[in-house]
């Protein structure tokens, strides 16, 4: 797979995981906060315009200033799928 | 044709000042609108954060926090529903508060996403937990058919801890601005730090507290109101015979005070009337203690209500046991002087009554010499027990001036010369090399350690043995048992001796014999006061018993120290240090 669709498959999941603990208006108005990303209404990013570990560790940093370092550690699992993309700071 | 171009001019002119004046003003109106909402948001936080100071700022309790944080939402934002769920350990509590009337659908959408968040943080499933529902305001109507349409979760943390998780929902659509969910985000956090932070100096506080209680040698029991054990060191449980990890009950405590007090009934009066009890002379498993039963309260004053109650077990068995021997000293030592002064009497009476006995020169001179004997016997017990009693209250004064060892020694074996040839016993001395000719002691003192030394030697040595007395200088670092043996040193000082090891420069003296010896149990006995005493008086040998006691406040005060070791039915060595 392409560097940059497991980047977006990676921070749909994201996304998609924040939804589920934050709530969907929440996770997706954080996501649209980082400037690089699109993303739809869903939750799903459909492009990266931009470096994608930038747009990643923004996309954390985000949710982590929102609800702190818990929300972080339950990603994870996430990432242990995706083993070829470089995990931002703080992850194995 | 001018004037209408002029006119044009000045038209189009002001038509642009008017565009421009309603453009500013409108921006200036929402630039104002913004602060003002952002003035609002601000105050409201402040607000909350107030009372969240007020209300919970020494309590650990979420669900305050929670109940605090809803109870604040409307001045915010619109809703229908506010709820927290708080996760303990044996089940999951719900608060759902109604604004407004909803359907039972809403609720349980609105409680499966509460589960969703909270499995979702911790990767587990808590749907099929225990739960303890609680909901309060508008009803659930059955009439209402609307669902969740917005909401958002916060999840609850306390240090690294997710311990629930408050979520807001409305039936309306796109109802909740970012601005206005982050305000509230960011209490909840600001609220979880504080309680984080108070849990932390709590827990460091339990610890101290803990560690000072298990350290404690007496004997700490806590109960609450209901007699249960809340806290028992480890003293505590070893008295009722449990090891540490065992739990203790009241039961056990009357179990091992084997009823001797009313443990239940003393802390129930304590409780009550909130008086300390002091218990003494408790025996105990062979301890005897004295027991402290008092109340536990949560503050200082009157009308404060008891918590629960503590037991203090104060073993006094070792206090006991030294005012028994020191009754017992006084006893023997009151003994000791009275029965010489007795047969004085006796004899002062038999020689005052009898008028041939003053005749009878040799009857006389018997009569005065027992007379003699017993007055020396009384003298030097009360001259020991002088000596005993300076060197116990520090004033035991020595007389150092230069002294020639070699001449002291001499003095000693010239001394016992008659005693040990008449007990047959061989008496020598020993100098080692490097011993100095002249030495800085009170000479009067020095010789005073030999004549106790050699006479316990002389004492306990059978015909055909050896009294030796030998000198040698040590050297800091040095090992004493090379050193004694480059000088012909024979004598039972043990290789590593605890009482040479790490010794400065010093002139060892040590009396060496070939007698019984001394077993491990009383060497642990040689210097103490009471047990010499009393060993001496049930003993057929002459002496106060006193005199390694002595001895040892007499070198202690050279600033040396004192020593035994020995081989049972072998022999033993005496010595002693003299700082150089």
């Amino acid at each position: 797979m392409d560097n940059t669709e497991q980047y977006k498959n990676l921070m749909s999941e994201i996304i998609a995981k924040q939804i589920v603990i934050l709530g969907p208006e929440i996770a997706v108005l954080k996501a649209r906060n980082v400037p690089s990303l699109t993303v739809s209404d869903d939750g799903s990013v459909s492009e990266i315009n931009g470096e994608p570990d930038k747009a990643l560790q923004q996309l954390i940093d985000n949710y982590v200033e929102l609800s702190g370092q818990i929300v972080k550690n339950a990603l994870g699992t996430i990432f242990l799928k995706y083993p070829s993309v470089n995990k931002p700071g703080g992850y194995k | 044709m001018q004037g209408t171009a002029l006119i044009f001019i000045i038209f189009l002119f002001s038509t642009v000042v008017v565009v421009f004046s309603l453009w500013w003003n409108f921006s200036l109106r929402k630039e104002i609108d913004r602060k003002e909402e952002d003035t609002k948001h601000r105050m409201y936080e402040l607000a909350v954060l107030k009372e969240l100071g007020d209300r919970i700022s020494y309590s650990l309790n979420i669900e305050k926090i929670a109940d605090i944080i809803t109870g604040s939402l409307g001045q915010l934002i619109e809703y229908d529903v506010s709820a927290y769920m708080i996760l303990e350990p044996d089940k999951v509590f719900i608060n759902i508060d109604l604004k407004n009337p909803v359907s039972a659908d809403f609720i349980n959408e609105m409680r499966k996403r509460m589960f969703e968040s909270v499995s979702a943080l911790l990767g587990k499933d808590f749907s099929a937990t225990k739960r303890e529902e609680v909901t309060t305001g508008a009803i659930v109507s059955s009439e209402e058919k609307d669902i969740v349409q917005s909401f958002f979760n916060i999840p609850l943390v306390i240090g690294d801890e997710v311990v629930g998780v408050l979520t807001v929902a409305d039936r309306r659509g796109g109802l909740y601005k970012e601005n206005e969910m982050t305000i509230l985000y960011k209490i909840v956090a600001q609220a979880s730090r504080a309680v984080s932070r108070l849990r932390e100096a709590v827990m460091k506080e339990e610890e101290k507290i803990s560690a000072m209680i298990e350290t404690i040698r007496d004997g700490i029991v806590m109960t609450d109101r209901d007699y249960r054990v809340i806290v028992a060191n480890p003293s505590a449980k070893a008295l009722a015979g449990l090891k540490k990890e065992e739990r203790l009950t009241i039961f056990d405590i009357i179990k091992a005070t084997e009823g001797s007090i009313d443990v239940r009934g003393r802390l129930e009066e304590s409780m009550k009337i909130g008086r300390t009890f002091t218990i003494a002379d408790v025996l105990v498993k062979d301890q005897v203690f004295e027991i402290f039963v008092a109340p536990v309260k949560a503050g200082v004053g009157e009308g404060i209500e008891a918590l629960g109650g503590v037991i203090i077990f104060h073993d006094v068995s070792g206090e006991k046991a030294a005012e028994r021997m020191r009754e017992d000293f006084v006893s023997m030592m009151v003994h000791e002087l009275r029965s010489p002064l007795d047969g004085i009497k006796k004899m002062g009476e038999f020689i005052n009554s009898d008028a041939a006995i003053c005749k009878d020169e040799g009857a006389l001179r018997e009569y005065m010499h027992m007379i003699y004997d017993s007055s020396s016997d009384m003298l030097d017990l009360v001259n020991d027990l002088l000596d005993v009693a300076k060197s116990e209250a520090g004033k035991f004064d020595i007389d150092p001036r230069p002294t020639n060892l070699r001449q002291i020694i001499a003095e000693r074996i010239k001394f016992f010369e008659t005693v040990a040839k008449s007990d047959e016993v061989e008496l020598a001395s020993l100098f080692g090399e490097h011993v100095p000719d002249e030495v800085f002691v009170d000479p009067g003192r020095i010789a005073q350690v030999l004549n106790n030394l050699i006479s316990n030697a002389l004492k306990f040595t059978a015909p055909g043995g050896k009294v030796m007395i030998q000198t040698l200088f040590h050297r800091k670092g040095t090992n004493v048992a090379a050193e004694a043996s480059v000088a012909g040193v024979e004598w039972f000082v043990k290789d590593g001796d605890d009482v040479l090891k790490d010794h400065p420069d010093c002139i060892v003296m040590a009396v060496t014999d070939t007698g019984e010896g001394i077993s491990e149990k009383s060497k642990g006995m040689l210097f103490n006061k009471f047990k010499q005493f009393e060993a001496s008086a049930k003993s057929s040998k002459r002496g106060t018993g006193l005199g390694l006691v002595i001895a040892k406040a007499i070198v202690e005060a050279h600033e040396g120290k004192i020593g035994v070791d020995s081989r049972e039915g072998v022999g033993s060595t005496f010595y002693f240090t003299i700082k150089q």
